[in-house]
């Protein structure tokens, strides 16, 4: 099949302008609060807050970002007296690193922490929450810090030429179909321009596809190929670097992207994630969202309408959902009618129970019909 | 009803028509021998609560001795031996006392006793040769004697008459005492419901007395004594009407030696005065005169229904022994050593009151923490007449009264406000009466009743308002230590840190402390190691300015008076129990000490030692209270003006702000990635 179709990559509008001079705003904290701590005041610091109440429809960009609640972050509690610590043990660590040329992940930060004494870390979770409110602080990304993700994001398959500029400084082509294996190409955790440039595409559209094994299904029935798609893995909840590789494609390509979950709750927040941004990285959301993102299923109406083998909501499903009808993100008629339905059905089904009909009735009916409805084929 | 003389009595006049050994097969489960477990309690128990009947009668501090050991080949048979140090009962007694069923000195005493019906040993003795074919075998020595009698008995299954099976006379090294030697099938085992179990129980309600158990294992377990004062022997008083039954009031009548029924009414009897004795016979339609064998069948119960309309002075409660709150405290501590708890409410001894025509009284001690469970429900420990009760938890007074009182507003959790709480708390609960009203002959639960439901509830509130202020207290001690973890260990590093970063030199911290903690805090330390016991009292000033604090302390009169303080106290009034010191004016961050020494063997608890302070109000008073207003002590004007000045509240603490970390943590779940 010829490759046609080449498109050329644009700029992306709100690329953080970084990497010079990037841990000045981490020694501007420690001057703040050891300023305070001259003048005799109990040190604090001021965040937005990270919270569902908080996030704000931004109209420029599309996205959903941090709204302007702030919260204090003080010396006062025990909780914040550990987080301002750990908050410098963190800087001094990073701004080591820079000195020594080193990078390192969230999940050695970690362990890292273990030599902090009061500072150590009780999970990894506390520790990623950190990196991110020190890049909210600083207005700065993670890459800036020096630390990346432990796991890297999606496998993509599909008709997609990148270079890429590996660890060596090689810079490699690759084209996403014919130079891959059946694992497809990985995305490494900076997908930004310096790593990867869009060289061409023969895609049409991108379809993002939450389970490993309905990516399989549609490579195996040469759906990729047929229908001209180019298919992204998000591996359950997507990494940064997923979102922000399907950003680059969306905006840079212009390929529409639609998102094929499973049907349950949990799906819909993968969506809200790709679509809308993720409330923990609202504040970089313009730099990850795809607003124009649409949602193919497996929705409420699907386990109706094709009779879908379908499990009961479980009373944490059902929290979920309710959760979500309180979510912004979900405050639009269709998403709560959609939320409504699964509700009232009380049913949740998998992508996978679409091989009720046969293993080529995803490819063959359900994706060809979705997708007409929604104007993309 | 009282089921305990009418069943007992209905039982003595069969005898000769069943034997005792159908009696005891038909009654195995309320006599307490109907598993191996279970019969083994039994039989340590009624052979202890004799042993300590007997110390105690005797004046002697009790001294017991609990062995039991397996039997060489028969592995479901042991062999339980209970030496005391008792007066010793005379050779002739002896068969009647251990191999007859319903033979008891206490039967119709009117006065508290652990055993009352006498039926106990004699059924264990029983009971160990149904199963075993064994005679018990008694040593026994009276200090009168030079040497003990020891005795081989068996009951007589058809005559419920002691058999002699051997006899002889034998040198004993101790001046008197008793041993009872049985062997019975049998089974041992610990925890709950164990011979260890009750006796722990009956070592802490009996701080009197010294228990050392030798399990078959050869492991020693001593309960020491904690106390050397006797328990109040108890005064023998006569039946008090109200408690009266018609059958035992044509007892009485009919074995009268009064010439009148007036007569005997007054002084056979307690609580009637001559003029109360006046308005029965009248009311009965009695003559004064009448001879007590003249009154028969209707006017017999027209006598008991004037006793019991009639008002009378109420029993007296003199035949009653309450442990009483010191012992009841030192009990708990001698037993609960190693659970380590963190607090000892003061014991809760009430007044006795009547029920029926039985005095009784109602005692509670409460511990809390240290090694208590927080996480089971509250334990119970019920006694009656100072024996533990194992069994019947569930069917007890006890435990329902415990179950319907609201333990949530006294700082525990309890699901819907009743059942039994849950924390680290145990409930010892104390029911002392001449009369105990058990649920069965089996002695296991005591009845319900709205006058013990009232004055069981009385005494666990009383207990409970002392918890409410030691957890209040301590959740205020749990806030501090945040705050000294936050300006102790955080807040140094975070200087340090930042120092570091900007590469300047640490400030000085003392200002941000005192904003952090705002508060005059006491801390007290108890020391207990080698040499004499001390507190050491360290008052801190973390306030942003100066301060003149008076500092007050409240204990006990035999505490102050056996305590030296240094710095030597601005006044004391031992009788009040009071001393008073005024501190060198300490700077922000400055701190001052307080010592007490006390003397050798001096019982101190940090809630013994109640503090209190003027200089600073209330809410900037961390460890003490303000000096209640009824002290009455004048003090400088100074610190009047200091107190009544409440300090400026911190800017930066306005409410409103949302605290970061306390909004963030719902923002996580199942949204994001790495």
């Amino acid at each position: 099949m010829p490759r046609k179709a080449k498109r050329t990559s644009a700029t992306t509008t709100d690329e953080p302008k970084i990497r010079a001079d990037a841990l000045r705003p981490t020694l501007d904290l420690a001057r703040q609060i050891y300023g305070q701590l001259s003048l005799g005041e109990i040190p604090r610091m001021r965040l937005p807050l990270r919270t569902k109440q908080n996030i704000a429809f931004q109209m420029r960009e599309g996205v959903w970002r941090l709204g302007k609640t702030m919260g204090t972050r003080s010396a006062r509690k025990l909780d914040g007296a550990l987080m301002l610590l750990r908050t410098f043990y963190l800087v001094d660590f990073i701004n080591e690193m820079a000195r020594d040329n080193k990078t390192s992940t969230l999940r050695e930060l970690y362990y890292i922490s273990e030599g902090w004494q009061e500072g150590k870390f009780h999970s990894e979770d506390e520790s990623n929450l950190l990196v991110e409110d020190l890049e909210v602080l600083c207005e700065r990304l993670r890459e800036d810090f020096r630390l990346h993700p432990e796991e890297n994001g999606a496998s993509v398959i599909g008709d997609l030429t990148i270079r890429e500029r590996n660890r060596k400084g090689l810079v490699k082509k690759i084209n996403c179909r014919d130079d891959v294996g059946d694992g497809g190409y990985a995305l490494p955790s900076n997908v930004e321009k310096e790593k990867i440039e869009f060289v061409s595409s023969g895609a049409k559209f991108i379809v993002a596809i939450e389970c490993g094994g309905m990516v399989d299904r549609l490579a195996e029935n040469g759906f990729d190929e047929r229908h001209r798609a180019l298919l992204i893995h998000l591996k359950g909840q997507p990494a940064r670097s997923t979102r922000r590789f399907l950003k680059r494609l969306n905006e840079e390509l212009h390929l529409p992207v639609v998102v094929f979950t499973d049907g349950d709750p949990w799906s819909f927040r993968i969506f809200a994630s790709v679509a809308y941004g993720a409330i923990k990285t609202a504040h970089i959301s313009q730099y990850l969202a795809t607003p124009s993102a649409e949602f193919l299923g497996v929705t409420a109406s699907d386990i109706e309408n094709y009779e879908l083998p379908s499990d009961r909501l479980t009373d944490q499903d059902v929290r979920a959902l309710q959760a979500e009808l309180t979510d912004p993100r979900f405050s639009t008629a269709d998403w709560r009618s959609e939320i409504d339905l699964m509700l009232k059905n009380g049913k949740k089904a998998e992508q996978q129970s679409l091989a009720k009909y046969g293993l080529n009735y995803v490819t063959d009916h359900y994706l060809p019909e979705k997708l007409t409805e929604m104007g993309v084929l | 009803m009282a089921p305990a003389r009418t069943i007992a009595e209905q039982l003595a006049s069969k005898q000769r028509e069943i034997s005792v050994a159908e009696f005891f097969e038909r009654n195995r489960q309320i006599l307490g021998f109907d598993n191996p477990q279970r019969a083994l309690l039994t039989t340590v128990k009624e052979a202890v609560d004799n042993s300590l009947d007997a110390a105690e009668e005797a004046g002697v501090l009790p001294e017991l001795m609990v062995e039991i050991a397996k039997e060489a080949d028969s592995p479901d048979r042991l062999r339980v031996a209970v030496t005391d140090n008792g007066p010793g009962i005379l050779r002739r007694e002896v068969p009647n006392v251990f191999a007859r069923l319903l033979y008891g000195s206490r039967f119709h005493s009117n006065r508290q006793a652990r055993g009352q019906q006498g039926i106990g040993i004699s059924a264990a003795v029983l009971y160990a040769a149904l199963t075993t074919a064994r005679p018990a075998r008694i040593t026994t020595k009276v200090e009168e004697e030079d040497a003990a009698h020891v005795l081989e008995l068996l009951i007589d299954t058809q005559k419920n008459a002691p058999r002699v099976i051997r006899e002889d006379v034998q040198i004993w090294d101790r001046p008197h005492g008793t041993r009872i030697e049985l062997a019975l099938k049998a089974k041992y085992i610990r925890g709950r419901q164990s011979p260890l179990e009750y006796l722990r129980g009956t070592a802490i309600v009996n701080p009197h007395a010294r228990i050392v158990l030798v399990e078959p294992d050869g492991t020693r377990v001593t309960f020491e004594r904690a106390a050397s004062e006797m328990p109040r022997i108890p005064k023998e008083t006569p039946p008090h009407p109200y408690g009266l039954e018609l059958g035992e009031l044509g007892y009485f009548l009919k074995a009268s030696k009064r010439p009148t029924v007036l007569e005997l009414l007054t002084r056979d009897f307690e609580g009637v005065s001559p003029r109360a004795a006046k308005d029965v016979l009248a009311r009965a339609g009695l003559s004064p005169g009448a001879t007590p064998g003249s009154i028969q069948g209707p006017t017999q119960e027209a006598l008991l229904e004037a006793l019991h309309s009639v008002p009378l002075v109420a029993p007296s409660s003199e035949c009653l022994s309450p442990i009483g709150p010191m012992l009841i405290k030192r009990g708990l501590r001698n037993v609960l050593g190693d659970v380590r708890p963190e607090f000892f409410a003061p014991p809760v001894s009430r007044p006795p009151k009547v029920r029926g025509g039985f005095p009784f009284l109602v005692e509670v001690g409460l511990v809390y923490g240290g090694g208590l469970p927080a996480d089971q429900p509250m334990q119970l420990l019920r006694f009656a007449n100072r024996v533990p009760l194992l069994f019947q938890q569930g069917a007890c007074a006890i435990t329902a009264a415990a179950s319907n009182l609201d333990w949530r507003r006294y700082g525990l959790e309890q699901k819907g406000g009743n059942g039994l709480p849950v924390g680290p708390v145990l409930v010892l609960v104390h029911v002392a009466s001449t009369k105990i009203p058990f649920t069965s002959e089996a002695k296991e639960a005591l009845a319900e009743d709205p006058d013990l439901d009232k004055e069981l509830t009385l005494a666990f509130q009383a207990a409970a308002r002392h918890l409410k202020v030691h957890i209040s207290r301590r959740s205020r001690r749990s806030f501090a230590q945040e705050k000294f973890e936050i300006i102790q260990k955080i807040l140094p590093r975070l200087a340090e840190k930042t120092s570091h970063l900007v590469d300047q030199p640490i400030p000085d911290l003392t200002p941000v402390i005192t904003r952090i903690m705002d508060v005059v805090s006491l801390e007290l330390q108890l020391t207990n190691e080698e040499g004499p016991r001390r507190a050491v009292l360290e008052v801190t000033n973390y306030t942003s300015r100066p301060r003149v604090l008076e500092i007050f302390l409240e204990a006990p009169t035999e505490i102050l008076g056996a305590s030296a303080f240094a710095p030597v106290p601005e006044g004391t009034d031992v009788g009040m129990g009071r001393a008073w010191w005024t501190l060198p004016k300490l700077g922000p961050n400055e701190r001052a000490q307080i010592v007490l020494t006390f003397s050798k063997g001096t019982d101190v608890e940090a809630s013994d030692l109640d503090w209190y302070v003027a200089g600073v109000d209330e809410a900037h008073l961390l460890g003490a209270d303000p000096l209640p207003g009824d002290w009455d002590v004048r003090l400088p004007r100074a610190l009047i003006e200091a107190a009544e000045t409440a300090a400026p509240t911190d800017p930066d603490s306005a409410e409103g702000e949302v605290d970061y970390d306390a909004a963030e943590s719902e923002a996580h779940v199942g949204d994001d990635d790495g």
